[in-house]
């Protein structure tokens, strides 16, 4: 079903800035939205208005066109999985799973059939008889999962349901929820403040800051279009390097960089955006993974001094000393660089961002 | 977690101490209960005589023991179920939500736990007279007066250890249940109530502890209608003479019930009063 925020405020007493700050959003149904953005960003306030459990100063929320504003939590007929509680703990698995049918006065036998469905789906149809005490934290949030299943809500609201998890279970977990959400075809909307659970998982983002929505997109679109620069810093890791630098007037009509230590000559396709900008401020942005090196210095070419290298495995993440800036730069492991080394930087100018430096957004026209 | 074997024997050589400090007297005054008249207060005490129940037959029955006991089992069991009935949701309310002067009424609550009984028993009884003249609702000796009185003393007690049992769970349990088709007395019932239980047991425990054991506010609103336990253990000791058997007898009828409780009920009680950090 289709959720739709309308103008959502939540502020909370004692607090001078707005949680949620008149926040408008569609989600279409059968959608897997993710809600992403570092943490006090107001995602669990969101979550909770659409659940019920908050109540928004102003605003609409509707599901499927129907106005749930002022509805009950348990009028809404939704799900939802919580950050820091799966189980309740006087109840065994069986009776966690069975919890939600006995509230719409389900009969014994179906119960039953429901349950040993959903436990199964979840991969935890051995563990029906057992109590709290003796599943792990990972089998918990599947019961959890199975939970709020049960009811076969069309709406499924998750609150970092993986957060407190190791980092291998949240994988795995990450990829049954994808599963989950493909047989399922319910509307989900998951929040996470790991933009990497984000892009996997997510068919749309929503990138939010201090209350506001600052970008709603496909994870290509957050990824290689990003709206601003926070959303450009925040989407990605390693993050991608980012330098305030001038705008000039370059000899053959194209527009020229002056960067602390170096200058770039600008790609022809930000032109029109930098057209009334001759001598303003800019945020310049280069993801590490668009940073080559090269034998020789040469044009659109910085070199510098390697000062720290970090493995990931098949790739290196390597930090090179430009002048004050540090840059970090994603090389192929097998190119063994070493610290001390010197390099020369290669910038591909198709993935060069830029932002203006006071409003902080893109100075690029809204494609990829 | 080991406790090193020294500790242990310290551990214990202290408990023991303490508890013939305080079980000794205890134990010699209960024997005399069970002593015939004659030797009550023999010199040198004596230790050796055939136990006898003739104390608790003449208190019991011949001084209305059972009345006593009915009347203090009345009031005990009523004043706690009030105060279970008022303060284990206003403890919740206390714990789940923020409304104005929260903060400043939990404050005043202790506050009462505090003043001594008479600050409150003359007050009371003033009250009753003039609810009794005024309106003609008659409250002194009577169990629903004492009950009421009680509850300026039960009261916070139940509300300062629910709302501690409340405040340790995550808000998100009932929460879930809200979301999962209860409202919120629903899950509180359903959910939260189970988590709490040997919490309300402890709660209880204690609270009819106090209101067993009271003595002050029931001789101020009681009469001969309510008198309870406490109040005619004092009717042994009279100007001329201590009745000490018979005081030994009714000391024994209004320890028993507690004793009886906390051992039925010890683990919970533990349980309770520790949040199961000891389990
Ligand atoms: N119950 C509350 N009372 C007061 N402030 C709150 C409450 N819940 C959240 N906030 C504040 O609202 C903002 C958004 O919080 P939240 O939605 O929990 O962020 P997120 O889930 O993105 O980390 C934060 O600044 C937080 O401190
Ligand atoms: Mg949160």
């Amino acid at each position: 079903m289709r959720v739709v925020l309308k103008d959502l405020v939540k502020r909370f007493a004692n607090s001078d800035r707005a949680a949620v700050n008149k926040i408008n959003l569609v989600i279409e149904a059968g959608e897997l939205a993710v809600l992403l953005g570092p943490s006090g960003c107001g995602k669990t306030t969101t979550l909770r208005m659409i659940a019920g459990l908050e109540q928004p100063d102003s605003g609409r929320i509707t599901i499927a066109e129907r106005d749930i504003t002022n509805l009950a939590p348990k009028d809404r007929g939704l799900a939802m999985v919580f950050q820091n509680f799966s189980m309740y703990p006087t109840m065994n698995v069986y009776d966690n799973i069975a919890f939600p049918l006995h509230a719409v006065k389900m009969k014994r036998g179906e119960i039953d059939g429901a349950v040993r469905e959903m436990a199964r789906l979840v991969n935890i149809d051995h563990l029906l008889g057992r109590s709290v005490r003796q599943v792990s934290g990972g089998e918990a949030q599947r019961v959890a999962l199975a939970r709020a299943m049960v009811r076969r809500p069309q709406v499924f609201l998750m609150d970092e349901p993986l957060s407190n998890l190791d980092a291998k279970l949240r994988v795995q977990l990450r990829t049954e929820i994808k599963r989950l959400h493909q047989d399922t075809g319910a509307t989900f909307i998951f929040v996470t403040h790991d933009q990497e659970e984000a892009m996997t998982l997510g068919d749309k983002i929503i990138v939010m800051k201090d209350g506001d929505i600052q970008q709603v997109g496909s994870p290509h679109e957050v990824f290689f279009a990003p709206r601003n620069a926070f959303v450009a810093n925040f989407v990605g890791t390693p993050s991608m390097n980012m330098l305030h630098g001038t705008v000039s007037r370059g000899e053959s009509g194209g527009f020229r960089l002056q960067l602390p230590g170096f200058d770039l000559s600008l790609p022809e396709r930000f032109n029109r955006g930098l057209e009334n900008m001759t001598g303003s401020r800019v945020i310049w942005g280069i993801r590490p993974e668009a940073i080559k090196l090269m034998p020789e210095p040469g044009e659109n070419c910085v070199s510098g001094e390697v000062e720290l290298v970090e493995a990931l495995g098949s790739r290196d993440l390597i930090f090179v000393r430009v002048v004050e800036q540090l840059f970090g730069v994603i090389v192929d492991a097998l190119e063994s660089v070493a610290v001390g080394d010197t390099c020369h930087l290669h910038f591909a100018a198709g993935q060069m961002r830029l932002f203006d430096a006071d409003s902080e957004r893109s100075l690029l026209p809204n494609s990829l | 977690m080991r406790v090193p074997r020294s500790e242990r024997i310290l551990a214990y050589v202290i408990l023991i101490v303490m508890a013939i400090l305080v079980l000794v007297p205890v134990l010699a005054g209960s024997v005399t209960a069970f002593k015939p008249q004659i030797i009550w207060v023999s010199s040198p005490p004596t230790w050796i005589f055939e136990p006898t129940l003739e104390n608790f037959e003449f208190v019991f029955f011949t001084r209305k023991g059972w009345l006593f006991l009915r009347n203090s089992l009345i009031i005990s069991i009523g004043s706690v179920v009030m105060a279970l009935i008022l303060g284990v949701p206003a403890a919740y309310a206390f714990a789940r939500f923020r409304f104005r002067s929260s903060k400043a009424l939990m404050q005043w609550l202790i506050s009462l736990r505090m003043i001594p009984p008479i600050v409150v028993g003359l007050p009371f009884y003033a009250m009753f007279l003039y609810l009794e003249r005024g309106l003609g609702i008659g409250l002194r000796d009577t169990f629903p007066g004492l009950i009421i009185t009680y509850q300026t003393f039960l009261l916070p007690l139940v509300i300062w250890m629910m709302r501690g049992y409340f405040a340790e769970l995550p808000a998100a349990m009932e929460e879930s249940a809200m979301v999962e088709g209860y409202t919120r007395l629903g899950a509180l019932w359903r959910v939260v109530l189970p988590v709490v239980w040997p919490g309300i047991v402890a709660t209880a425990i204690l609270n009819f502890i106090f209101a067993w054991n009271e003595f002050f506010l029931a001789l101020i609103l009681a009469g001969n209608r309510t008198s309870t336990l406490p109040m005619s253990a004092g009717t042994y000791i009279v100007r001329t003479r201590v009745e000490w058997g018979n005081l030994f007898s009714v000391n024994l009828i209004i320890m028993a019930p507690i004793i009886v409780l906390t051992i039925i009920l010890r683990r919970q009680l533990v349980k309770g009063l520790t949040f199961g950090i000891l389990e």
